[in-house]
């Protein structure tokens, strides 16, 4: 589409996301020779897991062993001098040709790249929970508290509340622990039976050994620190004026309120399907995760010279997002020359090794499996947070016609806002769901439209891509 | 509100952020939202559009709760932008007004 | 029971006419595409505009300033049926003109579109004026903008909205709507026509084909013009900022909730509905050329939407001269024209007297030489 492509900078292999998976796959290219830049969001490598692990800002006692990982990971990145280019928002991503047009904005400018090969490793986001009152001031996630404890070494001043599920908020719990300021409490919404998967698939539980004891031993510290762990949460309320006050909660048919001044949730986190969504790429349900995952083959490839690594394909951890990374490096090593024996030898115990902890991970994953039904929350409870709609607000626009995510999005606004439906999105579509008695995977998700990152008028009107095009 | 670990307290580098006109000194490795979030809490971060108070959420680019006037630049997001020696950050409360007639010029 | 009418297209045009006719108490099914259809609601900017109508067509003209007459009482009803707004707002509007050139050729082309009708001389009204008495109804308005036409007729609304109002009020007015089921074929039979779907079929008496762009497919099994292409328009729209009072114009609009709507473009290229990046860029330009105050705010959201093009621009009203009690809507201006399609062109079809009334917008025209 574009008239001049001579104008626009070329990359060899670019690559989406400086986490895990991102680094892994750079500095093995580079190894073999080839030249990948890099783009991230952020302005130090590590993603979401890694963050700040170059000048750590709190002690490796408080985040944990696998930090020092990270720290491996990154260092092997430095070492290889990749074309790394920290705080650049790719807004702009369109196949073209055999290839991809990539607009990246870095410094309010915007650049045209092409690149022929493309590797997503953009990663994860937290699953969004609404419940009434997510909008307060003082909820936040508990992935949020996590990176303000890796950037500043910041700790919430008051006992928060842990609510959620999945190992993050034992995680974190633990983390505040072992910095002298554990939660008050932790609500845990896995229902009570999952707890007692790993005995009835033993096979998968040995898989899974390494985190089920790292989960238990927190678990066990939490309790013995004297942290009131509370089961069998069936609904949830922040209640507050200007800010969270009061959550209030019902536990075995009782409803129960305690004042809180922060409360940080969690249930899981899924792919974060933007990019891939408006690459057109077919994505398909997957009931385990309870999310939309891109489609891939045995290569990770997800398309004509385009492979989607890490958790942003789906939710395998940052250790599996480093074998990912590196294995699809290796298929792009294979693209150009083909691979020799050794490389054909690392390949496939990468695999083999993947394959493994993949396993372990269907057991995590259902372990953890969220029991949210959106259709069931109180009317009144936000769903889209960016234009400030309600669960009776789509719920009304369902019964007025909207018979699609698209039509949905048309008659309400929902996903219209600046966060371009990433909080929203897969709960519309749950809710669609339910109520038209269609799978998620027939009821599908709305379009995703660029930009993919927001990006101003002015830096879109005198964007450098502009100079390029006359020259 | 939020507090520094006592143990990285001393050893990190600090910026001067003036925040709607004060002057904080914070740490060099917060971004703009971190940043509010230690000086000042999550209580008066942002008015949303329907009047109700709103502050971060995820902290990762994703949810646009944590919009922030920065460097006079309205609505930006205060989670991906890392703190820079006098930079002048406005909390949007309320929405930040555009002046259409100054900028004609 | 057999309706009295089935439509095949669950868009603006369609659910336009069909509200229309339920209201004068037919019995009306609409087929309606799935949620992937085309849609082209969602790539109108959402003008009730008579600006730039009729040029070349005087009678096209006139029934757009029909329309926009009837919008506040249309408006009016169909939010009182329904509860819902349609942020519609008709204050007057401005056509822009970048530079001179534009200017003059504006309005040459108005003045001769008055020289041709009586009606047009008399009602249509407008003015031409330059940046500096712009300024009051467009603060902010940037310096390299020559001027503009306004004119009282223009407004807009919130065309999405609109579809879900006119969706809501035929529901509670007992029009049946059939979602997802996509029309094979269309037929006369001894005493009506029916439609086959993928695994029934639909029978009425009458039947309207207010596809859009599926026209071209369906309307000729009824001897009705499939003369329609369509034409891309890709728009963006900024993120919220607060309301200022301003007149909307085609090129940018601030809309009810606050969002700068930028578009008006055009492109023949079939049935790609993909955003580029040159055109994305042409229209952040033009959008900060004309209100340069938009230089900091936020792009949320691009896209492309395809918009139903006859030959000539006009729109398509005709009866079957083959299968009389076939009739064919098609036009460019959905939301403009959706006050006169649920009112004067309903009522007119219901009469079955479209042939009589509107025969300038028979198809014939792109067959036959018209007379002058």
């Amino acid at each position: 589409m574009s008239e001049n492509p001579t104008s626009s900078q070329v990359a060899e292999v670019a690559i989406i996301g400086a986490g895990p998976s991102g680094l892994t796959a750079a500095t093995r290219l580079t190894k073999a020779g080839l030249k990948p830049v890099v783009f991230d969001l952020n302005a130090a490598p590590g993603g979401q897991v890694y963050r700040q692990v170059e000048s750590p800002q709190a002690d490796l006692r408080v985040t944990g062993i696998d930090y020092r990982l990270g720290q491996r990971v990154v260092e092997a990145f430095r070492r290889a001098r990749v074309d790394y280019r920290p705080d650049s928002r790719v807004w702009w991503v369109q196949r073209v040709d055999a290839g991809f047009e990539l607009g990246v904005l870095h410094e309010g400018r915007s650049a045209v790249w092409r690149a022929r090969r493309l590797i997503l490793c953009h990663g994860a986001m937290e699953r969004p929970f609404p419940f009434p009152g997510w909008q307060l001031p003082g909820v936040m996630t508990a992935g949020a508290a996590q990176i303000l404890l890796k950037q500043g070494g910041l700790l919430p001043e008051d006992a928060p509340i842990l609510v959620g599920s999945g190992p993050l908020i034992y995680l974190l719990g633990w983390q505040y622990l072992q910095a002298g300021h554990p939660p008050t409490c932790i609500l845990d919404l896995t229902p009570r039976l999952q707890w007692r998967l790993p005995l009835r698939q033993p096979g998968k539980a040995w898989h899974a050994r390494g985190y089920l004891f790292k989960g238990l031993k927190m678990m066990l510290a939490l309790k013995r620190a004297g942290v009131a762990i509370e089961r069998d949460i069936e609904a949830l309320e922040a209640i507050g004026d200007k800010v969270l006050e009061q959550i209030r909660y019902r536990q075995r048919g009782h409803w129960k309120q305690r004042p809180a001044s922060l409360l940080l949730s969690h249930v899981g986190v899924m792919p974060e399907t933007h990019l891939t969504r408006s690459l057109g790429l077919t994505h398909r349900w997957h009931a385990e995760q309870q999310s939309f995952l891109p489609v891939r083959d045995d290569t990770l490839s997800a398309d004509e010279n385009l492979w989607v690594v890490g958790d942003g394909a789906a939710i395998g951890g940052a250790v599996n997002a480093m074998r990912e990374g590196t294995l699809s490096a290796l298929e792009v090593i294979a693209s150009y020359h083909g691979l020799t024996k050794k490389e054909r030898h690392e390949r496939d115990g990468l695999r083999r090794e993947r394959a493994r902890d993949l396993c372990a991970r269907q057991l995590l994953d259902a372990m953890f499996l969220p029991s949210l039904n959106i259709d069931a929350m109180p009317e009144e409870t936000i769903i889209c947070r960016c234009e400030a709609l309600t669960r009776g607000d789509l719920d009304q626009a369902i019964s007025d016609g909207a018979e699609g995510p698209n039509q949905l999005k048309a008659f309400t606004r929902c996903g219209m806002g600046p966060c371009q439906g990433r909080q929203c999105s897969l709960n519309a579509t749950l809710l669609l769901s339910r109520r038209l008695a269609q799978t998620p995977d027939q009821i599908g998700q709305w379009q995703i439209r660029p930009p993919v990152q927001t990006i101003t008028l002015g830096e879109l009107a005198t964007s450098s891509m502009v100079e390029n095009r006359v020259t | 509100m939020f507090r520094r670990l006592p143990e990285t307290a001393s050893d990190s580098a600090e910026v001067t952020l003036w925040v709607d006109g004060e002057p904080q000194q914070v740490g060099a490795t917060l971004s703009v939202a971190a940043a509010l979030l230690q000086q000042r809490g999550w209580a008066e971060y942002r008015l949303h559009h329907d009047g109700t108070p709103r502050a971060p959420l995820c902290m990762m680019g994703v949810c646009h709760d944590c919009l922030i006037t920065i460097d006079g630049e309205p609505n930006r997001q205060g989670c991906l932008v890392i703190v820079k020696d006098g930079m002048r950050i406005e909390t949007q409360m309320p929405a930040a007004q555009p002046t259409p007639g100054a900028s004609t010029g | 029971m057999r309706q009295d009418f089935f439509i095949v297209g669950g868009g603006v045009v369609g659910m336009a006419i069909a509200y229309g006719l339920a209201r004068a108490g037919q019995g009306v099914t609409v087929l309606d595409a799935d949620d992937t259809a085309f849609r082209a609601s969602r790539g109108n900017a959402g003008l009730t505009w008579v600006q730039g109508k009729g040029v070349g067509m005087p009678s096209y003209a006139e029934i757009s300033l029909d329309s926009v007459q009837a919008w506040p009482s249309f408006a009016l009803e169909l939010q009182q049926r329904t509860g819902l707004e349609l942020e519609y707002e008709q204050r007057g509007g401005v056509d822009l003109c970048l530079d001179e050139e534009e200017a003059h050729a504006r309005r040459t082309e108005y003045r001769e579109l008055q020289a041709q009708s009586e009606r047009l001389r008399r009602d249509f009204h407008w003015e031409y004026l330059d940046r500096e008495q712009l300024l009051p109804f467009l603060p902010g308005l940037g310096e390299r903008v020559a001027g503009g036409t306004w004119s009282p007729h223009d407004g807009h609304c919130n065309p999405l909205y609109l579809l879900r109002a006119l969706h809501a009020a035929c529901r509670r007015l007992g029009v049946d709507i059939r979602q997802a089921t996509p029309v094979e074929n269309l037929a006369r039979t001894e005493s009506g026509f029916r439609a086959t779907l993928r695994e029934s079929h639909v029978e009425a008496e009458r039947c309207i084909v207010a596809a859009g762009l599926g026209a071209k497919r369906l309307a000729p099994q009824l001897g009705l013009s499939g003369d329609v292409f369509p034409l891309r328009g890709q728009m963006l729209i900024t993120e919220r900022m607060p309301r200022v009072e301003q007149l909307p114009t085609p090129q940018i609009r601030q809309t009810a909730t606050g969002g700068y709507l930028i578009g008006d473009t055009h492109e023949r290229v079939g049935h790609d509905k993909g955003v580029t990046l040159p055109m994305l860029q042409t229209l952040a330009d033009k959008a900060v050329r004309i209100f340069p105050f938009l230089r900091s705010t936020r792009l949320v959201r691009a896209w492309a939407a395809l918009r139903v093009m006859t030959p000539d621009g006009y729109p398509l009203y005709e009866r079957s001269l083959t299968h009389p009690g076939a009739y064919n809507v098609n036009c460019h201006s959905g939301i403009t024209l959706a006050a006169f399609h649920a009112d004067g062109l309903a009522q007119a079809i219901l009469d079955d007297r479209i042939h009589t009334h509107f025969s300038q917008f028979s198809g014939a025209r792109f067959h036959v030489p018209s007379t002058p």
